[in-house]
Formats: C-alpha cells, structure tokens, sequence
C-alpha cells in the first residue's frame, strides 16, 4: 500500500510536468494551428538556464523558475518575429519544416555546448517529509507546487476576456480578426512567447528533480504530444486527465518494468489514440 | 529518355570507381552521396509529392539493415538477404500508414516521430537482435559490392521517381498535396494512394539500408536508429529542392561536400548547420536550390530574349 | 430508374437542421435548379449528394446503388462529379494536369486521356492555356476550368456550386451556354442564388427554406408559386 501511494506521488509529479509541457503546446497549437518541434529546445533551455545559474552564482534553484521563464519569453518572441511570423499562411508542409529546422538547430547548439555529459546540482530545498509513512521529497513537493501555480496562472491568463478573446478570434480567423480589431500579431508573440517561457519553466523544474542532457527536452516533448493527442487539443481537462494517467503509467511501468517500457508503453498509447480516433487529431483542419 | 541515359552514365561511372584506382576516401564519398540520395528520392516520393512530412525514413532504413545482417548472419545468400530487408521495411511502414494516413495532416508526423522512437527502444530490447550491444556480419564483403549497389540502387531511384513524378498517379500525389478535397471529388482515392506511395518509399529506404548493412558491417541500435540519417533524408530533398528528381542529386552531392568540408573547419557545428540550412531554404527558397537555378535560367533566357527583339 | 433519388434526408449542425427531411430525385438527362434563400440548406444537400459528409438519417441512392455511406471519391468513381462554390484547382499543377489527375468514372475508362482534356478544355475556352499553372487562371476560366474537370470525370450526375457567383455579365453568358452544354452529357443539378439567369435553364426547380421542400415545379410554375414568393420576399426580414 505504501508502495502504491509512493509510485502515485512520483506519477503525479511527474503528470504535472508533463500538463505543463502539453499546455505551452496547446497554447501555441490552439492560436495558430502550428504544431512546435522545438518546444522541447526550449524546455532544455530551461533546465541548461537553471544549472548555470545555481553552479555559478549558488543560488536556490527557485530563482531558475523566473529566470528560466523571463529568458524563455525573450527568446519565444525573437524567435516568433523572426522566423514563426513568416510561416502564417504557408502550407502545413513549410510549417512543420521550420520548426523542425529550429529543433535540430537547438540540439547541435546545446549539444556543441554543454556535450552529452549528465548534469545535475545538489542546491536547494533538500531532505524528505513522511506522510503516512509515504515518504516524500520536498523537491517533488516544490515541483509539484510550481505546476499547479504556473498552470493555474497560465490558464489565468488565456481566460482573461480581452487575451482569452483574442486568442479564440486569431484562432478562428486570422483576417476576419484582424477586420474585428484585433491586434493578431500581439496576439501571435504574446502566444508564442507565453508557450516558450512555459517551455522554460518546466526546463527549469526538470533541472531541479532530473538530469540535464542536450536531447531531456526532445524527450519531454514526445510525451507531451502523446497528452496532446490522447487527451484532445480541444479540451484542458482532457489533457489534464491524459498528463496524470500517463504520469501514473510512467511511475508503475518504471518501477514494476523498466524505464524503456514505460516509455514503449506510452509511446504505444499514440498510435492507440491514432487509430481510435476518427475524425484526426489536434481537431484537425478538415476542409469541410 | 535524355534525363535517363545521363542518369544511367553518371551512374556507371560511380560504379566503376572502386575498380579504377580511384582512392578510397573519393570513393568513400561517392558511395554516402548514392545512400543519401536513395533516402532522399525515396523520401520525396512521399513527402515531396503528397506534402506529408516523415520523420523516419532513416530508421525505415535501419530496418532493412537489421533485417539483412540478420538473415545474412543466419545463412541466407546476399539477394535473398536484400528481398527480406525490402519486405519486411515495406510491411513496418504499414504501422504507420494504417493508424495515421487515414487521417489528414499531422497524424502522419506525428506517427513517424514516434515510430522512430519505438524502433530504437524495441530494437535495444531484442535479444535476436543483439540488443543494445547491437549486431555485426558475420561474413566479411568487399567494400566495392556494395559501392556498385548503392550507386545503382541510387540511379534506379532517380528514373523511378522522374518517371512517377510525370506518370498521372505522381500528378495525383500532388493533386492530394493541393487540396485533399477537391482530389476526392474527382475520384482519387487519398489514403490508398498515401499508404501505397508510403510503402514503396519504405521498400526503397529498406533497400538502401540493407546494402548500407553490408557497407558498415556493425550495426549499434543508437546509431543506426539515430535521428540524424532521417534529417538527412529529409534535407538532401528540401535543401535540392523538392518535387524534382533532379533536386535530391544536387542535395546529396551538396551535403556529402559541406559535411567533408565541416569535417576539417568544424566538426561540432555539423547539426547546427543543416538545421540552420533547412530552415533557410524553408523559408526564402521553397523550391530549392535546383528550383532557384531554374528561375535564373528562365531570367536570363527572357533576358537575351529582349536583347534581340531590341536590336 | 432515377439517376438519383434522395429519402428523407436529414442533416444536424450542432442545433441547426440545416436538412430537415428532404426528398430529392433527379431523373437521366434533366437539368435540376436547387434554389431558395441563404441558409436555406440548399448547399448542405449538394454535399450530402457529393459525399463531402453523410446525412444523419435517410438514404442516398444513385443509379440505383445506396451510396448513403460512400466516401466522396466513391461516388466520384460511380459518377458523380462536382464544382465548388470557391472554386478549388490543384493551383501548383498545369491546367492538363489538373485534368490528367482525375480518375475517370468506372467504365469510361479512356486509353487516350490526353486528347479527351484537350476537348473538354477546348469545349470551355481554354486549350490554349493548357500547360499553363493552374493558379494563373482568371476567376471567370477557372470557374470553366472546373466544369471540364468535372466533366473528365465521365460523369453521369454533375453538381454545379453557383457556377455563377463571381462572374462579370460576359462570363455568365458564357457559363450559362457552357451548362446547356453540359447537359448533353449528364443530368445536372445546379445551386445557384442568381434566380433569374439560372430558372430558364431548368426543366426543373427545387425550393428550399428553413432545410425543407417548400415547392418543385417547372420554372413558370415556380414562378408564379405563392410560397416561394412568401420565402424570397417575406415578411420577416431575418427569415431564412
């Protein structure tokens, strides 16, 4: 019984981190119907962010949360200006390539940078609180408590009449919003910049509780996407129920299996959703 | 049949290579030129002309590897070996047709991601094949068989595509990457369409895997599912040009060259650069540098044209 | 035997019966006007005919086949052809090309495609704009262009989308001529807002309103039909 609250924990963690990754995707999916390969980039930015940050000055990983976000948005809007902007209209083929060719660009440089080593850091909260005989880190804690922050925040944010509304309009109709008045360009980077730093933020938690690799964001982003596509773009609560269950399923499958398992079996979870689903994925542009 | 006769002497040429005291480093990069650019025809067969993009056509490749060292390792002759590597990539690539190219758009991306994906892990599971110590041939090969094969796999793949590109399916293939819709409205059958050019693309990719078995000899799961053979794959065409069969060749030679050249200046920024190449042609030069040559072909021909009429 | 014959079709948008239980046939040869006024569900019964979506209720039959169920390349394949209300070529390929790329319907199966898109193209204007892209084309040829797509088709039922929303005076007379011909060829059925170009055209008309027949008849007595009157003028003006 222990054991079983004791995997809950970690998958509930880890569900969270993963709600997050799926909500910068959402985000950005939802304004502009662009599916982001780079998102992953940006959450090993995060994570590279924090680790600097706390080896070099000695800081509380804490501060990386800010930091990590403040960095993210800077470069989630230099990015959109520069490269995301020219994709509107552009057929879905181009889109894809962009930001594919921006997650390559991404791996070599952290790759180039940092080399293929496994970095971690021993600073911050440390030590483990036991409830109910269920022993918990307060690290997992602090991440756990970040999550619900952040997304409770994040969604906040996009519910705010005016941001909310403009949102749904670009979402709906680039001109046709851009004829009502809507700033669609402020619009677009205030999405694309918002995502990114979110992008960060779970870089920077990552940090906190794993390792730090070139490729830890690649492979937070693949199961994200499986959230985004089991739970439903379309609908928060569905990718809220989909980051927990696959949190779940990660923490059992990895404790009872293997870490590789447990990925196979999310993975797996994909191409189930694929073909049960009838009408595409992501609510996808049909025609009709 | 002018594009074809070139194609055949280019090619015979590079096959002979091996034979003709040219040094081994030429021959080296001759021979990646030809594998590059049988993934790369055999990607624009399916992504140039349906504009669905895969993410995988080098694990596709990486089964026909696996596939032929296995079956070579187990007694089979080299052309048997070879048929097994084209069938058996030819039936995975069904997993991924099946579940996603009945639906439109980025399904089939996603699929392909994730098949990448699923390959490595599996493969590094299997104990038949070696695990994740990976595998080796057993019987040692001259370099030159598979040199002569992949450069004739290479110019087989060239014609095929030039001839499927003007047959009526490849202009259905692009009729489906216009506008989906109106394709089914005049009667073409999209997703048997996507599926069946799928496969053939796969079969083509397992082909070129299984002669690169025989070349490399060794396979470890990391590197033969590596994602780098498919970004290769999918920037030979993109940065040549796509839709064309002439842009993958000028994509491979173009690639193998920089990659020679990056080699010495700097070895690390090799990913960084492709991306960054992709990128820009993405976004400033859609059709590629053979489509870019073209144009300014057609520019300075309407050039001259002027210049007559005005004397 | 009717060349189509729809029974009792019915199709739901959310709250909206966009086609509240329709009967529809249309026989060989005949030239079908599906008129009434916007929101009316006209276009919504076009494309359960064409296969675009399937009706929540009722059935679809055609030459005598239940197609309720085909998926729109079928019915493409059995011979039903279409244009689309904002007309939709393969705008990267050549206009041959966008013709070559049709499968014709089964049995008319032709050994010589090329020349049969050179006539189709010839018959609307534009063999010499043959191998030029599809996107260069002007509104007014490609709405011609589609009809001789659709008409590589082999088609025995094509279905028009306003063939004349968009055209300039000189088009439509072309157009108008362009569907007298098409005619000969396969039964027609034909929505369209412009009443008054399009009604002399049919042998028959069908008004909708509201997803209901509310009149079919020859065009004068369409005409003179009192409900018709009541949908197109009413007196609410937010009817329809």
């Amino acid at each position: 019984m222990t054991l079983i609250l004791q995997l809950a924990i970690n998958g509930l963690v880890f569900g969270s981190l993963l709600g997050l990754v799926a909500l910068g995707l959402a985000l950005v999916f939802g304004v502009m119907r662009l599916v982001n390969f780079a998102h992953g980039e940006f959450i090993t930015l995060g994570a590279y962010a924090t680790y600097l940050l706390v080896t070099t000055t000695g800081v509380s990983p804490l501060w990386g949360i800010p930091i990590a976000a403040l960095l993210g948005a800077t470069i989630g809007l230099a990015v959109q200006m520069l490269v995301i902007s020219r994709l509107a209209g552009r057929p879905e083929l181009e889109a894809l390539m962009a930001t594919y060719a921006l997650s390559i660009v991404g791996l070599g440089l952290f790759a180039l940078a940092f080399g293929g080593d496994f970095r971690t850091y021993s600073a911050g909260p440390a030590g483990n609180v036991t409830l109910a005989g269920v022993v918990v880190g307060w690290r997992s804690i602090t991440v756990l408590v970040a999550c619900v922050i952040v997304g409770a925040a994040t969604l906040a944010l996009v519910s705010r009449a005016r941001t909310g509304l403009g949102f749904r309009a670009v979402a709906q109709n680039r001109e046709a919003a851009a004829a009502c008045g809507v700033n669609v360009v402020a619009s677009e980077r205030l999405a694309f910049s918002v995502s990114v730093a979110l992008a960060a933020i779970c870089g920077a938690l990552i940090s906190f509780i794993g390792t730090t690799t070139p490729n830890v964001g690649h492979e937070w982003l693949l199961d994200g996407f499986v959230v985004v596509i089991v739970g439903g773009l379309g609908s928060i609560s569905g990718a809220l129920v989909a980051a927990l269950a696959i949190g779940l399923l990660h923490s059992f499958a990895s404790y009872f299996l293997d870490d590789s398992w447990a990925q196979i079996m999310t993975y797996v979870l994909l191409y189930v959703a694929l073909l049960v689903r009838p009408h595409g994925l992501l609510g996808a542009r049909s025609a009709t | 049949m002018r594009f074809a006769a070139i194609t055949v002497a280019a090619a015979a040429l590079a096959a002979v290579m091996p034979f003709a005291g040219v040094s081994v480093y030429a021959g080296t990069l001759v021979y990646y030129a030809a594998y590059y650019l049988v993934l790369g025809q055999a990607w624009n067969m399916m992504s140039g002309l349906t504009g669905y993009v895969s993410f995988t056509h080098g694990a596709l490749a990486g089964i026909g590897a696996y596939t032929a060292v296995l079956a070579i390792n187990g007694g089979w002759p080299i052309t048997l070996a070879l048929v097994a590597a084209v069938a058996v990539t030819a039936f995975a690539s069904l997993v991924i047709g099946v579940t996603s190219l009945r639906l439109r758009g980025t399904a089939f991306t996603f699929a392909t991601l994730f098949f990448q994906e699923l390959l490595l892990l599996g493969v590094r599971k299997l104990p038949a094949a070696g695990g994740a110590a990976g595998t080796t041939l057993q019987e040692i090969l001259p370099t030159s068989l598979p040199h002569v094969l992949m450069v004739l796999t290479a110019a087989g793949a060239t014609i095929a595509f030039a001839l499927l590109r003007r047959s009526r399916t490849g202009v259905r293939l692009l009729a489906i990457k216009g506008d989906e819709d109106a394709a089914a409205a005049v009667g073409i059958d999209a997703t048997r369409l996507k599926i069946g050019v799928f496969c053939a693309s796969a079969a083509l990719c397992g082909l070129a895997g299984g002669i690169h078995a025989l070349f490399i000899a060794s396979l470890h799961p990391e590197s033969v599912f590596s994602v780098d053979t498919s970004i290769v794959a999918l920037a030979v065409p993109l940065i040549g040009g796509v839709e064309t069969a002439l842009g993958p060749v000028a994509g491979a030679i173009l690639y193998v060259g920089l990659r020679e050249i990056l080699q010495i200046v700097a070895p690390s920024l090799h990913l960084v650069i492709v991306g960054l190449l992709i990128l820009l042609v993405t976004l400033f030069l859609r059709d590629g540098i053979i489509g870019a040559a073209r144009r300014l072909l057609q520019r300075r021909r309407t050039y001259r044209a002027a210049l007559e009429t005005a004397r | 035997m009717s060349c189509l014959e729809a029974a009792g079709v019915r199709k739901r948008f959310g709250g909206l019966h966009a086609v509240d239980g329709v009967d529809f046939t249309v026989e060989p040869g005949e030239l079908v006007g599906l008129f009434g006024p916007n929101g009316a569900g006209k276009t919504t019964l076009f494309n359960l005919i064409a296969g675009a979506y399937y009706p929540d209720a009722g059935t679809i039959r055609f030459g005598g086949d239940d197609v309720t169920r085909f998926p729109a390349f079928r019915r493409a394949r059995l011979g039903i052809a279409r244009t689309f209300q904002v007309v939709r070529p393969f705008r990267a390929l050549s206009i041959m090309e966008n013709l070559l790329a049709v499968v014709a319907s089964e049995g008319a199966l032709s050994r010589t495609p090329e020349q049969d898109a050179l006539q189709l193209l010839a018959g609307v204007g534009l063999a010499d704009r043959a191998n030029d892209p599809a996107g260069s084309l002007t509104l007014g040829m490609l709405k011609r262009f589609e009809v001789a797509r659709a008409l590589m088709v082999q088609p025995r039922l094509i279905l028009l989308d306003e063939p004349l929303a968009g055209l300039t005076d000189g088009e439509s007379a072309m157009m108008l001529r362009l569907i007298e011909s098409v005619k000969v060829r396969a039964a027609v059925v034909m929505v369209e807002h412009n009443v008054r170009l399009a009604l002399p055209l049919c042998d028959r008309a069908v008004v909708m309103e509201q997803g209901r027949v509310i009149a079919q008849g020859t065009p004068a007595q369409i005409r003179s039909d009192p409900a018709v009157i009541h949908a197109y003028l009413g007196d609410t003006p937010e009817g329809g």
